[in-house]
């Protein structure tokens, strides 16, 4: 049971960290929170279900194309309703929970409640450490979601593009005296991130059936990931998605199903009264 | 708005709602009382919101808070409901407290993420603890009146709602209001005028957490069965928009928007559960294009005619 | 009488040094000027010293008392008031509403009489007697500016820091406002601490001016030996 335990929490913890990176992505370049991030996470499973099991693409395809069609969509969020309150970080709180709760019905209208599941990748299990037998779809999806991962850190360590990300990120006025387009990075950030919820939520979705309210507790613990990692800070969230992850599954082990999402609830807590900035936050704002 | 003039609107308005049992039936009394209980919970999140510009997304959470409190020590333990609702309402700014003292030294955006995660939270522990709860299924309690009656408990809650106002106006205009807009404006233009910025913001959330507890308290008596519905975040959801659309910063604001879109929602109710997802299309729709509501379009309009009308005025003279 | 101080301060921002064991002090009843080219690092001590940022090293005494790391509303209940460069008005309020923020915060005007008349006078005094009931985001730049320095008097400081608050003003214009302060000075017994970038007006009325230059304290001295020094001609014109 422990083994066990631990293996999802590095699949669950993976996945936090994919979501996370979305969330901290956008916190530290626009210092906005996206409070429908899970909602997005959800669309993308809903896409990759339809996509793979009504017009029967192959789920790599489709999957693709879930993801591309989130950013797209998260790039027109931006434009409509994140822009024009920028520097008013309120507003954009109240946009995007409204946001988060106009999607949650219009996926009940749409879906119905009941809960839908794209196909596996993958078939089988595979004996691990010669001890117990572990789903391959899992183990798929954690090999998924490192790679995505290592992938925003290159982009974002390698590249010209993720030069712009951290300047802006670290002194967003700097930025544009040296002639960067804050406002299409805020954009494509933005997109970006939700293009991140969408990565986590094609990868989890066989794995996790989606509903129309199954994004709130995914979202809800990318939060916790990013504060107990440092809000802005990539390696924070790597680090603080394998913590909550590992922590809710042997907690669901040892002491409670049911209180699952109550453990990231009383690391958040923690967090707050002994590390408030967190693990890898500047200590000053 | 001078006091004088605010409490005889007060009372003049409340003198005539007073009259409303008697011309009344019973199901529009009831949308009446509904009515009364979301301009407890929007004014009092408005105070947050509009006044000192942090969002808290546990409102409803706290009415959940104030509702069981008084519904479990009335229900388990026989405790009179007016005490039982005089309790859920401390214990809800004690709570409102310690969470603002955690997180507002942080700034804002924590206090919206704990107050989601707070409301989650609350949600399962209300739907997993079903031998003091009774989960989903509902937990029955006494009334606060001993002969079940829609206009007396009509009276309780516009006198709920009075008290909020009265509670609510007092703290706007008064010293301390000033300094809350001065931290909804530049809380370091604030802070370099000596204004304690995380004290005034940790007072506003215990306030309007407080007044939150006391509304589901009242609110959880007049079911006579409290179900997790009362602290969701559809319940957060409803609040909220009441008071965008209403016009947050504006002592009328969320009245207005409370009354007007319980009435429009029982309306729509009729036609299926559309009225969330039209709420937040329109909701949507205003925070976006007309961030003061409808009394930030109305006051647009006044100044508007206002101008004309000295414009005018300036050209004959 | 010494009245502000501080002491070897540094701070940084990332990996960039913005101020570099800068030790300085203000006496009291004077008005001393700090200037320095773009990026020197001014605005940055005023952050350190009105609280709005803490040091990494260094010490701040104030009136004789340790100040070093106290947050911008204890410094202000000191004593201590600052403007700001780029003006931060409480833009839903009116300007009346904006001096009073800072009048019923301050433990020292409390005392006498109600806030509305303390605060009008401010206005008064900055010549936004009329505009009382103005909001402030209706104001232009040269208004608040005043706006900020009304707020500033009304808290009844000891000490006024100000931030460029000459911009935008013509010649006649910034003669009227350092024949201002030079009053507020003698008339309400403050101490001025001020950045400024019109040297003309700096030297008429400043007794003392401490140049910056890339974090460091380049010099320290009356007008005419800043004026003369080699140092502060190169870190002007060269680079």
């Amino acid at each position: 049971m422990f083994a066990l335990a631990g293996m999802n929490g590095l699949v669950i913890g993976a996945i936090y960290a994919l979501a996370a990176l979305g969330v901290s992505l956008v916190v530290g370049i626009m210092n906005v929170i996206n409070f429908a991030h899970g909602e997005l996470y959800i669309l993308a499973g809903y896409f990759s279900y339809l996509f793979a099991n009504a017009f029967g693409m192959n789920f790599a395809l489709a999957m693709t194309l879930a993801v591309a069609l989130v950013f797209l969509f998260g790039l027109l969020i931006e434009y409509t309703l994140i822009r024009p309150t920028y520097g008013n970080d309120m507003y954009s709180l109240i946009l995007t929970f409204i946001l988060s709760i106009v999607l949650q019905n219009a996926y009940l209208l749409i879906f119905g409640p009941y809960p839908n599941k794209p196909p596996n990748w993958v078939g089988g299990s595979t004996l691990i450490l010669g001890s117990f037998y572990y789903g391959n779809q899992r183990l798929a999806a954690l090999i998924a979601g490192s790679a995505v991962i290592t992938l925003v850190f290159l982009v974002i360590k390698k590249t010209w593009f993720g030069r712009i990300i951290r300047a802006t990120s670290q002194d967003r006025e700097m930025a544009e005296l040296n002639g960067v387009n804050t406002k299409r990075l805020n954009m494509l950030s933005f997109g970006l991130g939700c293009a991140l919820a969408a990565a986590a939520g094609v990868i989890l979705a066989p794995i996790f059936p989606v509903t129309p309210t199954a994004g709130v507790p995914v979202a809800l613990t990318a939060f916790v990931v990013v504060v107990l990692g440092g809000m802005g800070s990539l390696w924070g969230c790597v680090i603080g998605g394998l913590i909550i992850g590992l922590v809710e599954n042997f907690g669901a082990a040892y002491i409670s199903t049911a209180y699952k999402q109550v453990f990231s609830f009383i690391i958040l807590i923690l967090v707050l009264l002994s590390r408030p900035s967190g693990l890898f936050g500047r200590r000053e704002a | 708005m001078t006091d004088r003039r605010f409490f005889v609107i007060l009372f003049v308005a409340v003198g005539l709602l007073s009259l409303l049992p008697l011309g009344l039936g019973v199901y529009h009394l009831h949308v009446m009382i509904v009515s009364l209980f979301y301009v407890m919970m929007a004014s009092s999140w408005n105070l947050l919101a509009g006044y000192t510009g942090q969002v808290s997304f546990a409102h409803a959470a706290f009415a959940g808070i104030g509702a069981y409190t008084s519904g479990i020590l009335a229900a388990k333990f026989g405790l009179n409901p007016w005490i039982g609702v005089f309790i859920g309402t401390i214990l809800a700014a004690l709570i409102g407290l310690g969470m603002g003292i955690l997180c507002l030294r942080m700034g804002g955006i924590y206090l919206s993420l704990t107050t989601l995660g707070f409301s989650e939270i609350l949600r399962i522990v209300i739907t997993n603890e079903y031998e003091i709860t009774r989960g989903t299924m509902g937990l029955q309690v006494p009334g606060l009146v001993a002969d079940y009656s829609k206009p007396a408990y009509f009276y309780i809650m516009l006198g709920g709602a009075m008290l909020t106002l009265i509670v609510l106006y007092k703290l706007i205009y008064s010293d301390i209001g000033l300094n809350f807009r001065a931290v909804q404006n530049d809380e370091r233009a604030a802070a370099s005028l000596g204004v304690d910025v995380v004290r005034m913001r940790v007072l506003a959330f215990t306030v309007s957490s407080a007044l939150a507890g006391m509304a589901g308290g009242l609110y959880g008596h007049y079911l006579l069965l409290i179900t997790p519905e009362i602290p969701s975040l559809d319940q957060q959801f409803l609040v909220l928009s009441m008071t965008v659309i209403g016009g947050m910063g504006s002592f009328l604001g969320p009245i207005i928007g409370a009354i007007s879109l319980e009435i429009f929602s029982e309306y729509i109710r009729a036609y299926g559960e559309y009225h969330v997802l039209v709420f937040g299309l329109v909701a949507l729709v205003v925070a976006r294009f007309a961030p003061n509501g409808l009394m930030g379009l109305a006051e647009h309009r006044l100044r508007g005619r206002r101008k004309a009308s000295r414009t005018v005025s300036a050209a004959a003279g | 009488m010494t009245l502000l101080e501080g002491r070897g301060l540094s701070k940084r921002f990332g990996g960039v040094t913005a101020l570099d064991q800068v030790s300085f002090s203000v006496e009291e009843g004077t008005i001393v000027a700090l200037i320095g080219p773009n990026g020197a690092g001014k605005t940055t001590l005023f952050n350190l010293v009105a609280g709005a940022l803490k040091p990494d090293a260094g010490q701040i005494l104030f009136a004789g008392e340790e100040i070093t790391g106290l947050t911008a509303n204890v410094t202000c209940r000191r004593g201590l008031a600052r403007t700001f460069q780029v003006t931060r008005p409480f833009a839903t309020m009116t300007c009346l509403e904006n001096v009073a923020v800072a009048v019923v915060n301050s433990p020292r005007s409390r005392a006498n009489g109600t806030w509305r008349l303390s605060a009008h006078e401010c206005l008064k005094a900055v010549g936004l007697g009329d505009l009382a009931h103005i909001e402030a985001r209706h104001l232009n730049v040269v208004q608040k500016k005043r706006l900020e320095i009304a707020r500033a008097l009304a808290t009844r400081p000891k000490l006024l820091m100000l931030d460029e608050v000459l911009g935008g003003l013509n010649t006649q214009e910034i003669g009227q406002a350092v024949d201002f302060i030079r009053s507020l000075r003698d008339e309400h017994h403050l101490t001025v601490f001020w950045i400024e970038h019109v040297m003309g007006a700096i030297m008429q009325a400043a007794e003392k001016i401490i140049v910056l230059d890339q974090g460091r304290r380049l010099m320290e001295g009356s007008p005419e030996e800043v004026v003369k020094d080699s140092r502060v001609i190169q870190a002007y014109l060269g680079d």
